[in-house]
């Protein structure tokens, strides 16, 4: 019983401040315990009537579009130009990029380098972007870069003008913000299956699932640096007679355009993050190549083009954020040639011609391919290593015991128990429960949004996959947080771990998730501690960013007041920083279960089940309906611990607000 | 029609629901959290009339939270007033339309800011040109222009500069210039060196001054600094709760407080620096004069002359005809301050 309450009330563990928000829980597990009792007792399964019939309702959606899908005005009038379209623009993106050749394609990442962020950008793209032809991989990365440029293009010119008028007017921003909200936790494959109900398989579906991931950061951050021209600065603008056009351009998006840049960074980063899933829905490319291994259980396989798509990612995000400091060249006198290219026109002409140079010559000596020579294969000796270490490590290091203990112990110790705890007591139990977590951290609203998502689960008929997959996020989430929020502490006090830090956490940033499945499954084989791993090291990142960045805002005065009155360093962080960094804190809980749950459907791939597995094989079967449903409680869960951790952001907010007064 | 450059007539802004109900209603007298409880409306102008005469230096001093930025933000409807009327030279500001409003903003009026309101992303030449930009005046004799107008402020030579790379002071240099540069008629300062330290603060009013001899523009500045207003000010106007307390010279304001508020604003200033001998005067003396000083002298010009002598001091006219005298009590009156000086005067 005691593992029960223990396990059901994890998240209601999280740090809070506030005595009577510290006691009203304890109130609630012991009323708790007794109705878990009768919950073990009764009605333990969802009633077979018990079922909104969502995946026969879909199932039937699907044969219609599959009837009517040449003859209906939805498809000929819609659907299929949109798609004629994308296929249009990414088979001639791709054929560009071929003429450029790949001399000519390094050319254009050197020069938007340069331009971007300076020599030393353009030096690391052209390095990290040749990589992926060292890996033999070229062909196929100008495939995905295609389909990428066009799904970035698409979302960038959706995105930004969405994200200027959201930033100009409240009421746009308010709308806004309410779907964005929703699509930040929608994942990927819970719209992929109806796109591909409406586009079919292959590349358009995919820049459509594509563009719909990527345009709410487009629009949030365009948005924010409108927002955060100050209104001194509009003011001045207004007063020497700008109409509103003249504001904007000549003000306000120039003021904005650092944010602007961001965000088109963004874009592109977020794109990398989904091409493997779009190899779900049958396109070619290096996602597709990685899809291929990880299916395999072919570590070496997998890896090269997983390696292929993180150097594709880092040049890009390379030569994408230009940080390129405006002041240093000023005081130098730049001289005639230097003026001369500094013009926006002379640049990018010049620019053109160099590029078309190249690509001629590299036609006319017959560069039409990445040499041969030149490529490393790096598959065999990866699984000589895979073979290396699993042999070596599984079992028998002293003192930890090997990665195959671990996992052992995981599954015996963590995941075991809490799955056999959800799935073994009654689901209307599970419903209270959630009911009250969300009254205790909301209000009686959020209790009843908890409360009706879940029963929305047990709807869909998916209830024992949901909570099988509900008990892998709680426990990556617990052991992420274990790892992070201690690492956040240290990097915060000290800068030299800080210093240290920095670079692994901006590589992780632009690592797409599945590329720690690769190296997971051999230290852990398949099943669900890798799926567990892959999340934990996939979340930890954004968390030890957050507490760090939470207690470093943390203003200096208290602290010195705290240090004055002879606080320890342990005083000054117990008493003082984090209770005042609460709100960043809770804010890395939650970023930390976003990114646990995204990643919960690409750990079906390797053996994780639950949920993933019942979409991702919904998808692969064509068994739309299944897939979908799946999908639905993905959303449901991810809603219920969205929420339910900005609750407690919020109500920090406001105690460290009042404490202040 | 008057032939001030500025003319203002009841102007109120109220800001809360059905704002425009508690224009000249007794309502508005009530203290601000009764109002404020009873309405839900903030009153932060009431009922303010002024005449600013062509040329003439009008300074408006309060404490924060007075009204006086609401009010110079009303001048051109940065704000719009509630209730009231604004006429800026011929044109009508309160009943311009969207055009007519641009037209004013663009070659009337401009304004210089307190945090200087720079664009970081231009050069200094393109931020001093940014107002003839907004008038679609082209760009080699926009350039030429504020290539000037850099030279008048004493920064000629780093126009290709950025905002970040210059000091405050200089800063706020670029931000007089851009006000310049579209030649308008009427300068409005929203106080513009408060966040300057004072040495700088001093370089800039000498600045204002040698500026209204050379380019002879009306000016509205506001300030919380009373001995700005005292130095730039031809007239001052003091603001409280969003009214005017006292509008007057300068050495009516220091000399004749209207009341306990401006009274204790003006304690500490040296009062021989601001009234003049004129206004203390006695009649002619019967005696010999000790010395001779036109109208309009500072008391604390004439200590030298009665502190060296038991005679007045002589006061002429522009004319040279004598109109009075002052002798050395009527100068410790006024150096002693308080009744003394109304004691001096009767």
């Amino acid at each position: 019983m005691a593992v029960a309450s223990a396990a059901l009330s994890t998240p209601a563990r999280m740090p809070r401040p506030g005595l009577g928000q510290r006691l009203r829980p304890f109130a609630v597990h012991a009323a708790l315990a007794g109705i878990v009792i009768a919950g073990i007792a009764i009605g333990r399964d969802v009633p077979s009537w018990f079922d909104a019939h969502i995946q026969s309702k879909i199932d039937q959606a699907y044969h219609w579009t599959v009837i009517n899908n040449t003859t209906h005005w939805l498809f000929t009038w819609v659907f299929s130009p949109i798609s004629d379209t994308i296929r249009w623009s990414t088979e001639h993106v791709l054929s560009f990029l071929q003429i450029l050749r790949w001399p000519g394609v390094l050319i254009v990442v050197g020069l938007l380098g340069h331009r971007t962020g300076g020599r030393n950008a353009a030096v690391v793209g052209v390095t990290v972007m040749s990589g992926c032809g060292f890996l033999g991989f070229w062909d196929h990365t100008m495939i995905t870069l295609s389909l990428m440029l066009v799904s970035v293009a698409v979302a960038l010119l959706i995105g930004i003008p969405l994200g200027i008028w959201s930033g100009l007017s409240l009421r746009a921003e308010k709308v806004m913000r309410s779907v964005l909200d929703t699509a930040q936790v929608m994942p990927l494959y819970v719209y992929i299956l109806p796109l591909v109900v409406a586009f079919g398989i292959g590349d358009s579906t995919a820049v459509v699932a594509t563009v719909i991931y990527a345009v709410p950061p487009a629009v949030r951050i365009t948005s924010l640096g409108i927002r955060a021209v100050s209104e001194t600065t509009t003011e001045v603008g207004t007063s020497f007679g700008c109409t509103g056009w003249q504001l904007l351009l000549k003000v306000r998006l120039p003021l904005a355009r650092r944010p602007i840049l961001l965000g088109v960074n963004q874009v592109i980063m977020m794109a990398f993050g989904i091409v493997v899933y779009a190899s779900l829905i049958g396109t070619a490319g290096l996602g597709g190549d990685v899809l291929t291994g990880l299916q395999k259980v072919n570590v070496g396989m997998a890896f090269a083009p997983g390696l292929a798509i993180v150097f594709a990612a880092i040049s890009l995000d390379r030569i994408t954020t230009g940080q390129r400091d405006e002041r240093s060249d000023v005081d130098v006198v730049p001289t005639q040639r230097q003026l001369l290219l500094r013009r926006p026109g002379v640049a990018v002409a010049a620019g053109f011609a160099v590029v078309a140079v190249v690509a001629l010559v590299a036609k006319l000596l017959g560069l039409d391919h990445f040499p041969a020579s030149l490529t490393i294969d790096v598959a065999k000796p990866v699984n000589q290593a895979a073979d290396w270490v699993s042999r070596n490590f599984r079992k028998g290091v002293p003192v930890v015991g090997g990665t195959g203990s671990f996992s052992d112990f995981v599954v015996v110790n963590l995941l075991n128990p809490t799955r056999d705890v959800l799935q073994g007591v009654a689901w209307w139990l599970i419903v209270a429960v959630a009911l009250a977590v969300g009254l205790v951290s909301g209000g009686w609203r959020l209790g009843a949004l908890c409360a009706g998502c879940f029963v929305g689960i047990a709807a869909l008929q998916v209830w024992d996959l949901a909570m099988d997959t509900f008990s892998q996020v709680l426990v990556a989430v617990t052991l992420s947080l274990l790892v992070a929020v201690p690492i956040g502490v240290l990097a915060a006090r000290s800068d030299r771990v800080e210093r240290a830090l920095r670079p692994l956490l901006d590589v992780a940033q632009v690592m797409p998730a599945f590329v720690y499945l690769v190296p997971v499954i051999f230290l852990f084989n398949v099943g669900r501690v890798p799926g567990v791993v892959a999340s934990v090291i996939y979340a930890i990142p954004p968390g030890i960013r957050l507490t760090t960045l939470g207690l470093r805002q943390v203003p200096f005065a208290p602290r010195e007041a705290a240090i004055s009155f002879g606080a320890t360093p342990r005083q000054e962080l117990v008493k003082v920083q984090l209770p005042l960094a609460t709100r960043s804190m809770m804010l890395a809980v939650n970023q930390t279960i976003i990114m646990v749950l995204s990643i919960v459907v690409v750990a079906g791939l390797i053996g994780a089940g639950g949920l993933g597995l019942e979409t991702i094989y919904g998808l692969a079967k064509k068994e739309i309906g299944r897939g979908t449903a799946a999908g639905l409680a993905i959303v449901l869960l991810a809603i219920v611990l969205d929420r339910v951790t900005q609750a407690w952001g919020n109500r920090s907010q406001l105690v460290t607000r009042s404490s202040r007064h | 029609m008057t032939d001030s450059a500025i003319e203002v007539r009841g102007l109120w802004k109220v800001y809360g629901p059905k704002a425009e109900r508690l224009v000249d209603s007794p309502d508005a007298d009530l203290p601000r959290a009764e109002l404020e409880a009873k309405t839900g409306c903030v009153v932060a102008m009431r009922n303010i009339s002024l005449d600013v005469a062509a040329g003439e230096v009008f300074v408006v001093m309060g404490l924060s939270g007075s009204g006086k930025s609401t009010l110079v933000r009303c001048l051109t409807r940065l704000i719009e007033p509630t209730a009231g009327t604004i006429r800026i030279g011929d044109s009508d500001v309160t009943g311009a339309d969207r055009e007519q409003l641009l037209a004013i903003r663009r070659h009337k009026v401009s304004m210089v800011f307190q945090h200087f309101g720079l664009l970081p992303h231009r050069t200094l030449i393109d931020n001093i040109a940014f107002g003839l930009e907004v008038q679609h005046v082209s760009k080699p004799e926009r350039r030429a222009k504020a290539e000037a107008i850099l030279d008048l402020v004493g920064l000629a030579g780093l126009g290709s500069r950025k905002p970040d790379q210059l000091s405050g002071g200089m800063q706020q240099r670029v931000g007089l210039a851009r006000a310049l540069a579209t030649d308008p008629e009427i300068l409005l300062f929203d106080e513009p060196f408060s966040a300057l330290d004072p040495l700088i603060r001093r370089d800039m009013q000498d600045e204002i001054i040698r500026l209204r001899r050379e380019v002879n523009k009306t000016m509205v500045f506001i300030t919380h600094d009373l001995s700005e207003a005292l130095r730039l000010g031809d007239r001052i106007a003091i603001m409280r709760d969003g009214q005017f307390v006292q509008v007057g010279t300068p050495e009516e304001v220091v000399g004749a407080p209207a009341d306990e508020y401006v009274r204790n604003f003006v304690r500490d200033v040296p009062r021989s620096h601001v009234v003049a001998v004129d206004s203390v005067m006695l009649p002619p003396a019967d005696s010999d004069y000790c010395g001779t000083v036109p109208v309009g002298t500072k008391v604390r010009d004439v200590v030298a002359e009665v502190a060296g002598s038991e005679l007045p001091v002589r006061i002429v006219d522009a004319n040279g005809v004598t109109v009075g005298s002052i002798d050395r009590v009527t100068v410790l009156a006024v150096i002693a301050g308080g009744d003394l000086v109304s004691a001096g005067q009767g």
